[in-house]
């Protein structure tokens, strides 16, 4: 008697917990954003009535995908003190950027929900899913999801063998094994380089490996107008020349592949269009 | 004297042809070497031409300007501790560059990047040789340079954090230890230049260095003009650390150690001590550069990390040697 007692506290308890955790924002629920990624979701799915702010990193249009959504809302700088003023009913943070804030507004009993770095394109679409969900517009989300998956289930088929391709970011560093952006790759039909050479997600190649691996196709990871810096001046290195003489060279911003959301499809259509380029 | 210079200008040859071999892909050189002058453009000769050939040259000039600038402010503050690191010329120059390269004026005007460290390096020698013309120990001239290294530095990091691009506030160690990483003919194309008219300054006063260890009136009265060979140093120093800040960053001790170790073989003449410290800063900064990419990190180690590893050792020692000597 007494264990299904505690049995039925328990499942009514965790019943609760999970009620809690699911339960989908009221209307007129405030959320705010701390992380780059976090603000793109919020802009794109929510009303904007219901966005309390976004970082000021959604304002630049180099970095962001939502410059112009995040025009005319409140912007924060990622501090504690000035989310937690906004009162706000949800904050969204990412699970490896402004871990202090998060956890001093979780001491202040503010609800979180914690964005991880999407790995592959499942866990990009479960993020939006859930994000979706917890914004309580989860028709929104399905719907962001079905676009993508049909943009990408339409990109021109992949004939022949794949030509090999490398991606530079700023500092040397690329995209190796599975990442996102690995799959992304695949997906445009392209053979990634750096899942050989490279044991980790985020190897970080000299230039003159780069060279010796002797992509088909080099992707430089950076804006074309991004303010000076040494991790930038990499992508222009005169040993790369050839590559651009040869047209075997595609710029793609970073902003295009580095979160969840729509943007992922262009990514992987531009890369495609690439691909068509150089092996017809 | 001719002995030393040859083989120190032999051994600087010898440095750069190991540090052309030295990569991280591994190919065979000579069949390289042949693309290159046939004109075909493999990935060998590309590699040789666009990343070896500019690192190895670039290695060679900037330890060549560090060492020769080392010697002559040596010679002209008679000052055994002054060293274009040490005394604060390469953090200013570092602050000349990040501001010419980081606020968009290089991209403009390429040649804003040499200027900017000129600017930034010129300024603090002439301050540096007002404070020792005014008589100021050795200690008062240290601690001088010490405070504007601190500066610089400060000012440079507050520079990186105001800049635009979200990369310059982790660029730091870059300008103040010194890489020759992945840099490009561009580069040296931007610096060389300056750093040939600054060697050509400072190695004409070569007479007026051995003149001055008798005094300054002796000096004078064998008919050099004082103000003459300051301006020279001033204009050489600004001009070859300037440059060579400006697109490696700054790289410390090489000025300081070189001219100690080669004043002995000299005979103590400051005149004779320029070019030989000039082609030994060549030598240890290609070796230090070596050494950089032998030792297996990733990222690469910064050059100045070893330079400092070697030269701080023997900064402390010569501290301790000036003390015994009552000074």
């Amino acid at each position: 008697m007494g264990a299904t007692r505690t049995l039925l506290l328990c499942l009514a308890l965790g019943g609760g917990l999970w009620a809690a955790f699911v339960a989908p924002a009221q209307a007129g629920e405030r959320v705010a954003s701390l992380n780059l990624c976090a603000d793109e979701l919020l802009l794109r799915l929510a009303d904007r009535a219901d966005v309390a702010s976004v970082t000021w990193l959604a304002r630049d249009p180099r970095g962001s995908t939502v410059a112009d959504l995040a025009r005319d809302v409140p912007v924060n700088r990622g501090l504690a003190e000035e989310v937690a003023a906004e009162k706000p009913d949800l904050v969204l943070t990412g699970a490896f950027t402004t871990r202090t804030t998060t956890s001093m507004l979780r001491r202040l009993n503010v609800p979180v929900m914690e964005l991880n770095v999407p790995q592959s394109l499942d866990e990009a679409y479960a993020q939006i899913k859930a994000v979706a969900a917890r914004l309580g517009v989860p028709q929104r989300g399905t719907r962001m999801i079905a676009d993508m998956k049909q943009a990408i289930a339409t990109l021109p088929p992949a004939t022949g063998p794949a030509p090999t391709a490398l991606v530079l970011r700023p500092n040397g560093f690329t995209a190796g094994r599975g990442s996102l952006a690995d799959e992304i790759l695949t997906r445009a039909g392209l053979d990634n380089l750096a899942a050989r050479l490279s044991p980790d997600r985020l190897g970080q190649l000299t230039l003159e490996e780069i060279l010796a691996a002797k992509p088909d196709l080099l992707i430089i990871n950076g804006a074309d107008d991004a303010p000076p810096s040494l991790a930038d001046d990499l992508l222009h290195h005169p040993a790369l020349a050839p590559y651009a003489a040869q047209g075997r060279l595609v710029s793609l911003p970073p902003r295009l592949w580095a979160c969840a959301g729509p943007q992922l499809a262009e990514a992987a259509k531009r890369l495609a269009a690439a691909r068509l380029r150089i092996a017809p | 004297m001719m002995r030393l210079s040859l083989l120190l200008a032999l051994l600087t040859l010898a440095l750069m042809a190991a540090s052309v071999a030295l990569g991280p892909v591994p190919f065979d050189l000579t069949a390289a070497i042949g693309d290159l002058f046939a004109g075909r453009p493999t990935l060998e000769a590309l590699v040789l031409a666009e990343l070896r050939i500019p690192r190895a040259v670039l290695g060679a000039a900037v330890g060549f300007s560090l060492g020769l600038t080392g010697a002559a402010l040596q010679g002209l503050m008679r000052n055994p501790l002054a060293d274009p690191g040490v005394v604060g010329v390469s953090g200013a120059a570092a602050l000349g560059a990040v501001l010419a390269f980081y606020f968009g004026w290089s991209s403009v005007f390429a040649l804003a990047l040499p200027l900017g460290g000129l600017v930034g390096a010129g300024l603090s020698t002439a301050l540096l040789l007002v404070l020792a013309r005014r008589g100021a120990s050795t200690a008062t001239l240290i601690l001088a340079g010490v405070a504007l290294n601190s500066l610089a530095g400060a000012l440079t990091a507050l520079a990186l954090n105001l800049a635009p691009s979200p990369y310059a506030a982790l660029e730091v160690v870059f300008w103040l230890m010194g890489s020759l990483s992945e840099r490009s003919f561009q580069h040296v194309a931007l610096a060389l230049p300056f750093m040939a008219i600054g060697w050509g300054l400072v190695l004409a006063t070569g007479r007026a260095m051995d003149a001055l260890t008798l005094g300054e009136d002796t000096a004078q009265s064998l008919g050099f003009s004082l103000r003459r060979t300051r301006l020279l140093v001033v204009g050489g120093a600004a001009a070859c650390v300037g440059a060579s800040v400006a697109v490696t960053g700054a790289i410390g001790f090489v000025g300081l150690v070189v001219p100690h170790l080669l004043r002995p073989l000299v005979g103590h003449r400051p005149g004779r001590l320029l070019l030989v410290s000039g082609l030994a800063g060549a030598a240890l900064t290609l070796g230090a550069d070596i050494l950089v990419r032998l030792i297996p990190t990733r990222p690469e180690l910064k050059l100045g990390v070893v330079t400092a590893l070697i030269g701080a050792p023997v900064f402390l020692l010569l501290l301790r040697r000036l003390r015994l000597d009552g000074e």
